[in-house]
């Protein structure tokens, strides 16, 4: 004979209360992934550019914090590392604020602009690798811009001009990028241009080192050899590496991992509340079941396990509902902000870990009464 | 006297009772929590502008926040001199720079707050104390809410700022912001230049020519609105020119506008906000549920006594009101404590004004409200033949 599903049986006995439980699970879930949202997404959107640079091997300054706060180094030192077996090619990356007018309003606004040299083909967009697109980047005081950046820069329309820093500019295409945190907008010109726009800057001071290897080539072992040809003015980092650099660069620098930190610890503390009092309820009522369970000769252990099943029922049934919110508002986010927030296995696995924990805790909490219950007493 | 119903059921099961508490205090502290974040972001970005001695701030056109880097030329203040209700006017100069932590070497972006000693930008008392030694060559105060990542903010340290050697003075406190980078440091005009004249081509070169940030004080009894429209029409359209700080078109205003509409942060915590507030409608539903469960006899035998379903409307929510009191004020607690230990870490400025604290209550107010009006409909339904069927 199959065992009785007690554990199901008490939750499904009262039906509003098991709704009312499973929406509260559910909310503490949804905040948890939220939270854990937000901050993903904040920190992907400060790196979203790197997924778009064709290339393995990077090199910056040491003084270097992240993309958007760069310190020049000599270009040589890229050259330096032109001959370095499996490298196809080198590209110096030039990179710099601008402030940009917008024509209709005439506000002037930051935007985070990307010099390279057209003929290098840095970045993966297809817009930028067209043979029409290298013949406009080449021409004087045009830039592209990126389509994702705000509106507040005005209209995108190709061949519009407007000023930046005091010059003409002329818009000659679009691309889609995103500048993340640090950047509304961002413009891509070519290296000729940059010189124009920042003089007195001079172009054998490059902000990044942009390296790609020839197919099938080990990243980490070119990394290795070029460091032991590199003077310490420099660091070589693989694309993943600059990618976390600059995680953690934001993550412990801003408030970003405090506060969404702080926001799942708390969530999860509600969550925990809300299932105590579901389970303290639950048993309080049969509280004179579990004591007849309990002179009829069935251990502590067996009530343990009911409260701990209840506790992990309601976590997956919480846990469904939750998932499937926070995907909507995932969706609904955004569609409003433009947030690269995105739901990824990991995260489903950990706040799925995370729920079941949270139950757990609150099974053995209120477990405590059904083990101590003395049928004697009850009756 | 009346019988306290309400207060005796919620008090019945004293355990219940001091886990409802918690729960309504957990969801008060949740939305104290993500509205303080929202708050806290907002109001740092403008300490600065509310502490500066002026009625009146003069920028550059462009400068729409702090973060722009556009000067405006010094001459305008001395035009603005020239009106007989400005009483003085004075540059303070802005710059971002690199700062090296002097115990692990690295660089931390910082920005620099330069000013004539003898003008009174600041009311900060540890100026005029450190007057003497700031007015040597490479000295400066740090801000002792500086983030970690800058190393100790003491007087004392020697390190590097944009590749020269300073010496810290001593401290003042102010707060760190999105503009401000790692924190604050203060120096004189002069030391400014020394570092900020020539820092390679990089970099723009600072000169007393132009000023970051204007500040204008009027004559006593002088109208400042009235000032402001006289200093916009006589000074050429480079410069704008608005009242510090205050609603309208004023300097704070627009600092806060600009964080508002360029970030997210609105958006974000918000939704966080709503979010704790459906949780709440939840726990306090929960507990009422329970409550109108277990005494459901009760409130049988009331009616069947011949009390209205009014009545029973008015027990379940004063529950509900009673919860939402008791609930708030460890919440509130708790919430205060987290303020400041979040400011501590994050040097952002942790504020809770009356105001704010009065917002939140009316949301757990509203919250146990509707938990209570949906709680209710089971005990209006009631009906006492059928209770004890």
């Amino acid at each position: 004979m199959r065992r009785i599903p007690l554990a199901w049986l008490n939750l499904l006995h009262e039906r509003t209360r098991l709704v009312v439980a499973i929406a509260g699970v559910a909310f503490a879930v949804v905040l948890i992934f939220m939270n854990l949202g937000f901050q993903g997404a904040l920190l992907k959107s400060t790196t979203v550019m790197y997924d778009e640079f064709d290339a393995e091997v990077f090199l910056t300054s040491p003084q270097s914090l992240e993309i958007s706060s760069t310190k020049a180094f000599p270009r040589e030192r890229l050259y330096q590392v032109a001959g370095v077996t499996g490298v196809e090619r080198v590209m110096p990356l030039y990179l710099e604020y601008m402030l940009w007018r917008n024509p209709e309003t005439r506000l002037s606004r930051a935007m985070f602009v990307f010099g390279i040299n057209p003929q290098d083909p840095l970045f993966l967009m297809p817009e930028l690798r067209t043979p029409e697109a290298i013949q406009i980047l080449q021409q004087p005081d045009v830039a592209f811009i990126d389509r994702l950046s705000r509106a507040e820069f005005g209209p995108q329309t190709t061949g519009l001009e407007t000023e930046a820093d005091r010059r003409r500019i002329t818009i000659g295409g679009q691309y889609t990028l995103g500048g993340g945190f640090a950047a509304d907008g961002t413009l891509i010109m070519s290296d000729q241009n940059f010189r124009r726009f920042f003089a007195p800057r001079p172009l054998d001071m490059i902000n990044m080192g942009l390296i790609k290897l020839k197919p099938g080539t080990d990243p980490e072992a070119v990394v290795a050899e070029m460091r032991t040809l590199l003077p310490k003015d420099v660091r070589v980092l693989t694309k993943l590496d600059i990618i976390l650099n600059d995680t953690t660069y934001w993550l412990e620098n801003t408030a970003i991992g405090f506060i969404f930190t702080m926001g799942v610890i708390v969530s999860f503390i509600v969550g925990i509340v809300i299932v105590y009092q579901i389970l303290y309820t639950d048993i309080r009522d049969h509280l004179r079941e579990y004591a007849t369970l309990k002179a009829m000769g069935y251990g502590s252990n067996y009530l343990f396990q009911v409260v701990l099943q209840e506790a992990v029922i309601l976590a997956v049934l919480g846990y469904i509902p939750g998932l499937l919110i926070a995907l909507g508002l995932y969706r609904l986010t955004f569609n409003a902000t433009q947030l690269p927030i995105f739901m990824g296995l990991p995260r489903v696995v950990i706040v799925l870990t995370l729920t079941i924990l949270m139950c757990g805790i609150s099974g053995l909490v209120s477990v405590r009464k059904v083990v101590t219950a003395d049928p004697a007493d009850v009756f | 006297m009346r019988t306290p119903l309400a207060w005796l059921n919620l008090t019945h099961d004293r355990r219940k009772f001091a886990t409802s508490l918690l729960g309504v205090g957990f969801a008060v502290l949740l939305m104290f929590l993500f509205t303080g974040f929202k708050n806290a972001l907002y109001d740092s970005q403008v300490q600065l502008i509310n502490r500066l001695n002026a009625d009146i701030i003069i920028i550059n056109r462009l400068k729409n926040n702090m973060f722009v880097p556009s000067a405006f030329a010094r001459r305008r203040l001395y035009q603005a001199r020239a009106l007989a209700t400005v009483a003085s006017a004075y540059p303070l100069y802005l710059s971002d720079v690199r700062w090296k932590n002097p115990e692990n070497k690295t660089t931390r972006p910082v920005r620099v707050l330069a000013f004539n000693l003898a003008d009174p930008i600041l009311p900060l008392p540890e100026i005029q104390a450190h007057l003497d030694q700031l007015k040597l060559p490479n000295t400066a105060l740090i801000d002792e809410r500086a983030r970690v990542e800058v190393g100790p903010r003491e007087a004392g340290v020697v390190t590097e700022l944009a590749d020269r050697e300073i010496r810290i003075v001593g401290t003042f406190s102010l707060g760190t912001d999105f503009a401000s980078g790692n924190g604050n440091l203060i120096m004189s005009d002069q030391n400014f230049l020394r570092y900020f004249a020539n820092r390679g081509p990089e970099e723009d070169e600072r000169s007393f020519a132009t000023a970051d940030i204007g500040l204008v004080k009027v004559v006593p009894g002088a109208e400042v609105e009235a000032v402001v429209a006289q200093l916009q029409e006589r000074l050429p359209d480079d410069v704008k020119v608005m009242v510090r700080s205050g609603p309208g078109d004023s300097f704070e205003a627009q600092e806060r506008d600009y964080w508002r509409d360029s970030t997210n942060i609105a958006f974000v915590f918000s939704l966080l906000t709503v979010m704790s507030f459906f949780v709440g409608i939840i726990l306090v539903y929960q507990i009422l549920y329970t409550d109108v469960a277990d005494h459901w006899t009760e409130y049988a035998t009331l009616k069947a006594m011949g009390y209205s379903n009014r009545f029973l409307f008015g027990v379940v929510i004063q529950e509900a009101l009673i919860l939402s009191v008791l609930g708030f004020i460890p919440g509130f607690l708790v919430s205060h404590l987290l303020y400041g230990g979040a400011a501590n870490v994050t040097g952002l400025l942790f504020q809770m004004t009356p105001g704010r604290v009065l917002n939140i209550y009316i949301l757990s107010f509203v919250m146990s409200l509707i938990s209570g009006a949906i709680a209710v409909r089971k005990v209006q339904s009631a009906d006492p033949a059928e209770v004890f069927g």
